[in-house]
């Protein structure tokens, strides 16, 4: 069992609902973000724009493990690589380590409230109840992990069964997300990976993400089109790709 | 813990439509998701998600307030509703007996569910003067798409229920996708993406689908028709029309035959600056890969050639036969509640308000049953105004119209403003009597989808914050002091009357939330049924789908679609484009801000937060900006200042800047409406004789460096 995401894309449009949902699901600090997109828009002969949806790799071999002094930054049996914030002593190795950048150290200034000097919420007062963050240690994306836990707990399955998949892949309305188990060959996130060419960001670190990306022309879906099925219309005579 | 409960609604983020679970414990929100038994499968957008801190702002409106000093000095007092709703009564009583009724404009923001409070309540009244930002946003569509279906709604079926999705897709001058309005259906379109044999993108910028599309034809902006027209000259010469179809059941095909024969793809591609083989080979994927289907940007109806720009699209749909078709442009049948125009439609428009609407003598289709809104202003400026009492419900014309400095002199001149918002925004700071609106997670309403194929609930999750109330309550109260006969007794009565055709109560739907005609219940072909006319046929004087319009004739205008270059460009200008030698466009979005909103919201304001114009990285050397430095936009009309961000994928020569931005955090009474707000840059002198709809998304202008992002 090793929990894995695949990010297409060819339908990611840029909609930020994935930092939107994951700041609900975990009540993160207004300075702090989970998942980040990064832009690619390139010109030339055959320009490109491109969003990438990045959070944690969640790397099998992950540098962040091995620089914690502490014990506090683990990698458990299922591949998720969890911080424990009672153990993290703020030393920021874990930070410089990851080679992706997806470590964010929750300093005092990160944490101001969502109306500075205004007004504490009831959303954020609630929020201090349910999930906790502790300024002066780093945090990151744990792909939901209390989800995956209750989830599994009753016999769901991450990444089919909702109340069991990270509350980014839930939203997204493009559908550009995909979750599931990396290990077991028959899961859409393996079928994704070997069809479509699944490739990991950076792979000469040698961390081995758990993350993967695809991609792709619109319109030269391999997926079965309803269209086909149907009889009729003469194909195209020299149009077309 | 407490108690904690899961509510079923309907987000209202941007136009709106994606099922909502809130989550409530002790009476605070802790969580919004996504419904997944919704038709929107559980997914939501960052708009409608953030709605958490809206309702928990800070500076949210909690009572009614009036102005004790100047206009816009920022001076108010706290007063009751009853003084609120008696001073408003009071003022529009006199208007309506010094000037007539027709003296009273009712206006209101973009389309979202509340339309049908302003027309009624205008209508109730005796008024039609309804101002409406749809004349740059959906209703020429509407209009024309009426002439082919009677009812005016014609969408892309995404949805396969006839059996067939579309084969080709046209994404035209619109990212539904992203572009902050009706996320339901951007869930369905993408969706249907993965069906889709050839995608065309008709966009001046590369998007995320155009770099993956079969095809982009990066356009200049405002050339849109003669595209449209050489599409369909090449289509008639190759001998791909759709014959049946044609000859059964459209009228005037030899007259557009004979019009489009001067829109040469070669002709078209120096109008459009795109090359002649890629519009040929658009016209061949759409004519002979069918169905397919065209997704309208409302761009196209920013623009004073808007009317027959339109035309030409909706005639390649009929000669493509992409018409009611599995997989092409369908108009939906509504639920049995009926259509929601029902609501205002049952009051009709009379001679005598129909007399009384401004603009109407000019622009007969647009001007209608709305007023013309940059009539409006301009009779405010010239002393002859019809409108001495405007009563504004969300939106900010101050903001959206074009020439924002003549708006705001404009809006100064009229005798009485009442205007209601969440938010202390530009438009409120100008009234007289401002009223506190509720938040969608705060009121019990009835959504209705742009397509109209379904109606949501929005169940109240939170009670609104101090004394806010929600739009239909406050129209129900203004309506039962002026015109008690078309009034109700209390809200849930008037939605009870707004269902009674589906044999429900507000309550029953409530628990229902999605109320929907879809999949097998839909009607495909109507014109080859009685539907619409006993033996077949559409709702047109002919009978048939008129290519050549018998009604645009009657009215005065070209039965038949041709281009019309922009009131300013570098062909129709050409002395002017030497000083200003850019093509301005104003229609840049983001997916996170919908229209004026939501620059107040800290989570969405963080992915964002300055106003940003696109350039392409050529372009910008010869204006000597670098990505990211702030730079002047200079039009005729005026300057403004954006953050510059170098963009490869946008045309060279093209300036795209944000729209409808202004900054809620700066004093009032601006909010720094001024400092880069393209409509300070926009023209309302040139306007489609159609619809009125003025040239914002092609104009030109200059661009240079500026030292800094101060106001000026």
């Amino acid at each position: 069992m090793r929990w894995g995401m695949v990010v297409d894309l060819s339908k990611c449009v840029r909609c930020y609902a994935c930092l939107a949902a994951c700041r609900i699901e975990h009540f993160l600090p207004m300075g702090i973000n989970w998942p980040r997109l990064v832009a690619l828009e390139t010109g030339g002969d055959s320009p490109t724009v491109s969003t990438y949806s990045v959070r944690c790799n969640q790397c099998k071999d992950a540098p962040c493990v091995e620089v914690c002094p502490t014990g506090a930054t683990t990698r458990r049996e299922d591949g998720v690589v969890t911080v424990d914030q009672d153990k993290c002593v703020g030393c920021r190795y874990c930070v410089v380590a990851c080679p992706y950048q997806n470590r964010t150290f929750l300093s005092k200034d990160k944490d101001q409230g969502f109306f500075p000097g205004r007004v504490v919420t009831d959303f954020e007062k609630a929020g201090k109840k349910l999930y906790k963050h502790q300024i002066g240690t780093t945090e990151k994306c744990n792909f939901c992990a209390e989800r995956i836990d209750a989830g599994l707990a009753k016999g769901l399955k991450p990444g089919i069964d909702r109340e069991a998949t990270p509350a980014c892949v839930n939203t997204c309305p493009a559908r550009a997300l995909t979750f599931g188990d990396l290990d077991d060959p028959n899961s859409e996130v393996s079928r994704l990976i070997r069809e479509k060419k699944g490739f990991q960001l950076h792979p000469e670190y040698n961390t081995d993400p758990s993350v993967y990306f695809i991609d792709g022309k619109i319109g030269q879906s391999d997926e079965p089109k309803v269209d086909d099925k149907a009889d009729k219309e003469p194909e195209a005579i020299g149009v077309g790709e | 813990m407490g108690e904690r409960k899961v509510i079923k609604t309907t987000c209202k983020g941007c136009h709106g439509g994606c099922g909502v679970l809130a989550t409530v414990e002790d009476g605070v929100i802790v969580h919004i998701e996504g419904n997944p038994e919704a038709p929107t499968l559980g997914t939501m957008c960052s708009k409608g998600l953030s709605s958490i801190q809206h309702v928990n702002h800070p500076d949210r409106l909690l009572y009614p307030l009036k102005r004790t000093g100047e206009r816009g000095e920022g001076k108010w007092q706290r007063i009751s509703w009853d003084e609120a709703l008696d001073t408003i009564e009071q003022k529009m009583k006199d208007s309506i007996a010094k000037h007539g009724p027709s003296s009273i404009a009712v206006s209101q923001g973009t389309g979202r569910g509340y339309n049908e409070y302003t027309h009624r309540f205008a209508r109730s009244i005796g008024t039609a003067n309804i101002i409406t930002p749809g004349y740059i946003c959906h209703s020429p569509r509407l209009g024309l798409y009426g002439l082919v279906t009677g009812y005016g709604r014609l969408y892309c079926d995404y949805h396969g229920w006839g059996g067939e999705y579309p084969k080709t897709q046209i994404s035209w001058a619109k990212q539904l996708e992203i572009s902050s309005a009706d996320g339901e259906m951007a869930v369905w379109f993408l969706n249907s993406l993965k069906h889709v044999k050839n995608l065309i993108v008709v966009d001046p910028r590369e998007t995320a689908l155009s770099s993956r599309a079969t095809l982009w034809l990066q356009i200049r902006p405002g050339t849109d028709a003669a595209l449209a027209l050489a599409m369909i000259n090449v289509i008639i010469s190759e001998g791909l029309i759709d014959k049946e179809f044609i000859e059964k059941w459209t009228y005037g095909f030899d007259k557009l035959a004979e019009r489009v024969k001067e829109y040469t793809p070669e002709k078209a591609a120096e109008i459009t600056w795109l090359k002649a083989e890629d519009i040929k080979k658009a016209a061949r994927l759409f004519a002979i890969d069918t169905p397919g289907c065209i997704q309208i940007g409302s761009s196209l109806e920013r623009q004073a050639n808007c009317g027959q720009t339109l035309r030409a699209i909706i005639c390649l749909l009929g000669v493509t036969g992409n018409i009611e078709r599995p997989g092409s442009m369908i108009s939906w049948v509504p639920p049995d509640t009926g259509q929601r125009e029902d609501f205002f439609t049952e009051i009709p428009i009379t001679d005598e308000m129909r007399k009384g609407i401004v603009g109407s003598d000019q622009y007969k289709m647009g001007a209608a049953r709305t007023a013309h809104s940059d009539t409006v202003i301009k009779q405010l400026l010239n002393g002859n105004s019809v409108i001495k009492v405007w009563f504004s419900v969300g939106g900010q014309q101050i903001l959206h119209l074009a020439n924002t400095k003549e708006v705001m002199e404009a809006l100064k001149n009229l005798e009485f403003l009442v205007h209601v918002d969440q938010f202390m925004g530009p438009m409120a700071e100008i009234a007289d009597i401002v009223l506190p609106a509720a938040h969608w997670l705060e009121i019990d309403d009835i959504f209705d989808m742009h397509p109209r194929f379904m109606i949501e609930a929005h169940n109240r999750v939170v009670d609104p914050p101090g004394e806010a109330w929600q739009d239909s309550k406050i129209f129900n109260e203004v309506g039962k002091r002026l015109a008690p006969k078309y009034w109700f007794e209390n809200v849930e009565k008037m939605l009870d009357y707004q269902l009674k055709k589906g044999n429900m109560t507000w309550k029953d739907f409530s628990k229902k939330v999605v109320h929907a005609r879809m999949g097998k219940d839909q009607i495909y072909y109507k014109y080859k049924t009685d539907y619409w006319r006993k033996g077949g046929g559409f709702p047109t004087p002919t009978g048939k789908m008129e290519l050549y319009s018998t009604v645009l004739e009657n009215l005065g205008y070209d039965p038949l679609p041709h281009f019309q270059e922009p009131g300013e460009s570098p062909v129709s200008t050409p002395e002017l484009a030497k000083e200003y030698p850019l093509i301005l466009t104003t229609g840049y979005r983001q997916p996170f801000y919908f229209l004026s909103q939501y620059r107040n919201i800290p989570w969405l304001r963080s992915f964002q937060k300055d106003p940003v114009m696109q350039i392409h990285p050529d372009t910008a050397k010869e204006c000597g900006i670098e990505d990211g430095d702030w730079a002047w936009i200079e039009s005729p009309r005026g300057k403004i200042k954006q953050k510059a961000r170098l963009f490869p994928g946008i045309l060279p020569g093209v300036v795209m800047a944000t729209a409808n931005c202004f900054y809620p955090e700066s004093p009032g009474p601006l909010h720094g409406l001024l400092k880069s707000n393209p409509n300070v840059l926009t023209s309302n002198n040139h306007c489609d004789p159609m619809y009125g709809s003025p040239d914002l998304t092609c104009l030109l202008c200059k661009v240079y460096k500026a030292e800094d992002d101060k106001e000026e």
